[in-house]
């Protein structure tokens, strides 16, 4: 891409995005470079898209509506910051569930570690609409798996969780 | 608590390794670490094990090194400009941040289990940042992360379950002043299995000792018709004395479990009304309703069947073998060894229907949720026309849940009959070897011990049942127990000194001096409040949602108490006060006034229920309600029903006024009390408040500035501190005050 391509695209952009050396995502502002950080509207629906971009007061520097429509090293910052903020502990393991008072104990292995996390008993694991299972703690970490991705025991585990 | 709830659940570090401790204060010059928190994702987002510390004048963040040791990065808390937090899904950021154009001081990564730490470590940062010092007691920083990490758990299950041991003899423990009736009633209980034990062992003596020696001639018909009813008046006296025991038994131990949740209901909620209101705040209303009654009732269950039952199965069936065994161990071999094979089918049977059940409940959930959602929104769906989709969605689930049940229904149809017939098997079986025993080969088998037999193999099939099932029976007494003993073993935050003060009565002066609150001990929402209202000042309270107002007047009604510095009533510490007493004096009118189901006069006379009728109109008419409850149908007799719903916003406000005018109360606390209703109903709340005022201490709480032109003096409260205190007057001449900006502001609306 030429020099004069990168600056066409530029100016298409509704926001210019580069990652600063200590990681975090900034938004190129009049006012010069600002840290912001991605709200994703559909966390589930549609992850990539319609993203809001907030500073750290909370205000919306930036909707972007499609990734796509930013210049290849907007979207590569952004792609990068969307990471961080859409991350939930992926499960890959059922090692066991087990149920005690008012709470349900479960044991798992993640793509991150493996993990212990409670559950209250009628707090059940909701099906997202991209299909997997979504599930919140008490403490409010957020765990997603994929049923048919697992081994035969943490799909028994799970059975009575799934339709 | 904390701690096992850490180590048992959460498995992770109850507190800071001691040695890294030991180098993070060596590193900062024996300055002791005040909090701390376990940042558990590194910077590629993976589960591990970092640590932020707080110190007086330092920051320290620990990383486990490659060698095994710690990097210790150590940051002067001088050099912090901000403190800012990216909360993601799952993911949070806390950002050190220094001077501008500079790099980050510190980036630390972690879950939301581990935020209330942080929470607490960012707080005092940022209070130090806008130029208050808070400082934690380092010796309470392991117990303020325990508390944190552990929270959550401790919110939903906030007794750590124990040995189901200990919990079944705790609650046995409550069989203890019914010693009398649970000696007769196990007694009479034993009676019954012993009784059942005997009428087989008579058939078959009838047959070997009197029927077969009178059909051979060996005994006389005369001696054989003694004896034959002899046997069959034992008989029937043992019928006799096993169904009166059986009456017994069933009528104590039914009344017996009666008087232990009787027992239990009225403990639990004597002492759910003393709990304080941060208890309330952790658990539904449900859950506490749920505990008083359907708990309470499935441990009458257990008590008056369960128990007994339980045992008698086992004695039953070790009575049983033992008998078997005796009169044939041959026979009795083929009849026992089976026994643990069906009670592991029973016990295999209710953990196999147990996923059913749970996959069941799930969609019984999606079921009522639709209910739950769609009949108080029922106007909602009918305004956008979505009945059919509605009756499209309940219709799927519910056939969603038949399906469910169904299954169930098939595996307790199919299970059930297959294990009958495995008990079958076994009698087959002892015919199989008795017969040519019967017939003469192999070794001698009477007729009588061969009847006996069979009748006491039909007696196997009930104890088999109940002690497979013993596991679940168990299980779910002491998951109750545990909700139970969980309310139970909570202690009230506020409680009385022994030789309590009694004011009487309570002129209503009230000072705070240096107040300081944190609902948990880290966060204040209340930061060093101090001022004397004199009795007979209307104070009002202004200033932004979320500021503190709430907490000053919970302070004062000692709903909670003070974290620091003291509240004084007429001088007088109110943590050394009688609250029950105090508390008669305090009279409270709350934005949404709470009605209990009952008539308007009971709701008016709540706190005074000796007053006079005649008391009850003057303080109805004060509170200008007379008017409409004459109206209403049946008076001040017409029932409201469940939080008032069948009265208007206006009309229940008046109410609560009337009761708080009739109370009489000294100190006075009016929450918002106009803010939800019409001008003309604001106008007649407003008459009846300024003859409720009158000559009483009062604290109003209002958003509408207009409402407080009365007011003596106006405190204005934000960010848990007194900002501004005068005069409407007063403030309103401070030109960049926070008042006068909020009342321009209320002014341009108008």
């Amino acid at each position: 891409m030429t020099a004069l391509e990168i600056e066409r695209e530029e100016e298409s952009e509704v926001v210019r995005l580069r990652t600063a050396p200590d990681g975090r995502l900034l938004a190129i502002t009049e006012r010069g470079p600002v840290p912001v950080r991605v709200r994703q509207c559909f966390p589930w629906s549609e992850p990539h898209r319609h993203l809001s971009l907030r500073d750290t007061e909370e205000k919306e520097i930036a909707l972007v509506d499609d990734p796509a429509s930013l210049g290849a090293a907007s979207r590569e910052a952004l792609e990068r910051a969307l990471a961080e903020a859409g991350f939930v502990l992926e499960v890959t393991r059922v090692e066991s569930i087990e149920e005690e008072v008012e709470i349900r104990q479960w044991r798992v292995e993640t793509r991150h570690g493996p993990r212990s996390f409670q559950t209250h008993l009628d707090d059940w694991p909701r099906t997202l609409p991209s299909g997997g299972l979504l599930i919140r703690d008490v403490a409010g970490d957020l765990y997603r798996l994929t049923v048919t991705e697992l081994d035969k025991r943490s799909r028994d585990l799970l059975w009575a969780f799934v339709d | 608590m904390n701690h096992e709830i850490i180590s048992r659940y959460i498995r992770q570090p109850v507190q800071l390794p001691d040695a890294l401790r030991a180098r993070i204060e060596l590193t900062w010059d024996a300055e002791p670490i005040q909090l701390y928190a376990l940042a558990d994702l590194d910077h590629s987002l993976r589960l591990g094990e970092s640590w932020m510390a707080l110190g007086e004048g330092h920051v320290a963040v620990a990383r486990p090194a490659s060698s095994g040791a710690w990097d210790i990065e150590s940051i002067e808390r001088t050099r912090i400009r901000g403190v800012q937090l990216s909360p993601g899904l799952s993911a949070n950021m806390l950002i050190l941040v220094g001077e501008p154009n500079e790099q980050p001081l510190a980036m630390v990564r972690y879950t939301q289990r581990q935020r209330g730490a942080f929470e607490n470590i960012r707080f005092v940062l940022e209070e130090a940042l806008a130029g208050r010092t808070v400082t934690p007691a380092p010796a309470d920083a392991d117990r303020v992360y325990a508390d944190a990490v552990a929270r959550p758990v401790r919110d939903a299950q906030a007794l750590v379950a124990g040995r189901e041991s200990t919990v079944i003899l705790r609650l046995l423990g409550y069989l203890a002043p019914y010693r009398r009736e649970v000696t007769i009633g196990l007694g009479a209980a034993a009676l019954v299995t012993l009784a059942s034990l005997v009428p087989p062992y008579l058939a078959g003596f009838l047959l070997d000792r009197v029927v077969r020696p009178a059909q051979g001639g060996a005994l006389g018909r005369g001696e054989a018709a003694r004896l034959a009813w002899l046997a069959v008046g034992a008989m029937a006296a043992l019928y006799i004395v096993r169904q009166a025991a059986a009456h017994v038994r069933l009528r104590l131990m039914s009344v017996l479990g009666e008087w232990v949740a009787r027992d239990l209901r009225s403990e639990l909620y004597s002492h759910i009304q003393r709990l304080s209101l941060s208890f309330f705040s952790r658990k539904k209303t449900g859950s506490l309703i749920t505990r008083v009654t359907a708990d309470t009732d499935r441990l009458w269950e257990f008590i008056a069947f369960g128990v007994v039952d339980v045992s008698l199965s086992v004695v039953m069936l070790l009575g049983l073998g033992a008998v078997l065994l005796t009169l044939d161990w041959r026979l009795g071999l083929i009849m026992t060894l089976p026994v643990p094979l069906f009670c592991w089918m029973i016990y295999w049977h209710g953990e196999s229907l147990n996923a059913r059940f749970i996959r069941a409940w799930r969609k019984w959930s999606r079921l009522t949720d639709v209910l739950g959602d769609t009949i108080p929104g029922i106007r909602v769906v009918k305004a956008f026309n979505q009945e059919t989709r509605e009756i499209g969605r309940f219709v799927d689930r519910n056939d969603a849940v038949t399906d469910e049940f169904n299954q169930i229904h098939r595996m307790w149809t199919t299970f059930w009959p297959v294990l009958m017939f495995a008990v079958h098997t076994t009698t087959v079986l002892v015919w199989v070897f008795a017969v040519p025993r019967l017939l003469g080969s192999g070794h001698p088998l009477s007729a009588g011990v061969f009847v006996s037999f069979l009748l006491y193999t039909t007696m196997f099939v009930a104890p088999i049942e109940v002690i497979g099932q013993m596991v679940r029976t168990i299980n779910r007494a002491t998951s109750s127990a545990h909700r139970v003993f969980e309310v139970l073993d909570s202690e009230p935050e506020v409680r009385d000194i022994p030789d309590p003060v009694r004011l009487s009565p309570v002129r209503g002066r009230v000072e705070f001096e240096n107040v300081t609150f944190a609902y948990d001990g880290v966060r204040q929402i209340l930061r060093g409040v101090s001022f004397v209202v004199e009795p007979g000042e209307l104070i009002g309270l202004v200033g932004p949602s979320g500021g503190g107002k709430s907490t000053v007047v919970s302070l004062v009604a000692r709903f909670y108490d003070a974290t620091g510095g003291a509240v004084r009533i007429d001088g007088v510490d109110i943590r050394t006060l009688d609250t029950g007493h105090y508390r008669e004096q305090i009279g409270i009118v709350l934005q949404d006034p709470y009605l209990f189901h009952g008539t308007v006069l009971d709701n008016i006379r709540y706190g005074l229920p000796s007053a006079s009728l005649g008391a009850v109109v003057a303080a109805a008419k004060a509170a200008n309600a007379h008017d409409f409850i004459c109206k209403l149908g049946q008076g001040y007799d017409t029932v409201v029903g469940e939080r008032g719903h069948t009265l208007s916003g206006g009309e229940r406000q008046r109410i609560s006024i009337a009761r708080a005018i009739l109370h009489n109360p000294r100190i006075l606390i009016l929450d918002e009390a106009t803010s939800s209703v019409d001008t003309e109903t604001e106008r007649q709340i407003q008459e009846a408040l300024e003859r409720l005022i009158t000559g009483r201490t009062v604290f109003a709480i209002a958003h509408r500035l207009s409402t407080l032109r009365r007011a003596s003096r106006l405190f204005v409260i934000e960010k848990g501190r007194l900002a501004e205190a005068g005069t409407h007057r007063e403030l309103l001449g401070k030109p960049n005050g926070i008042y006068r900006r909020l009342y321009e502001l209320q002014l341009q609306l108008q």
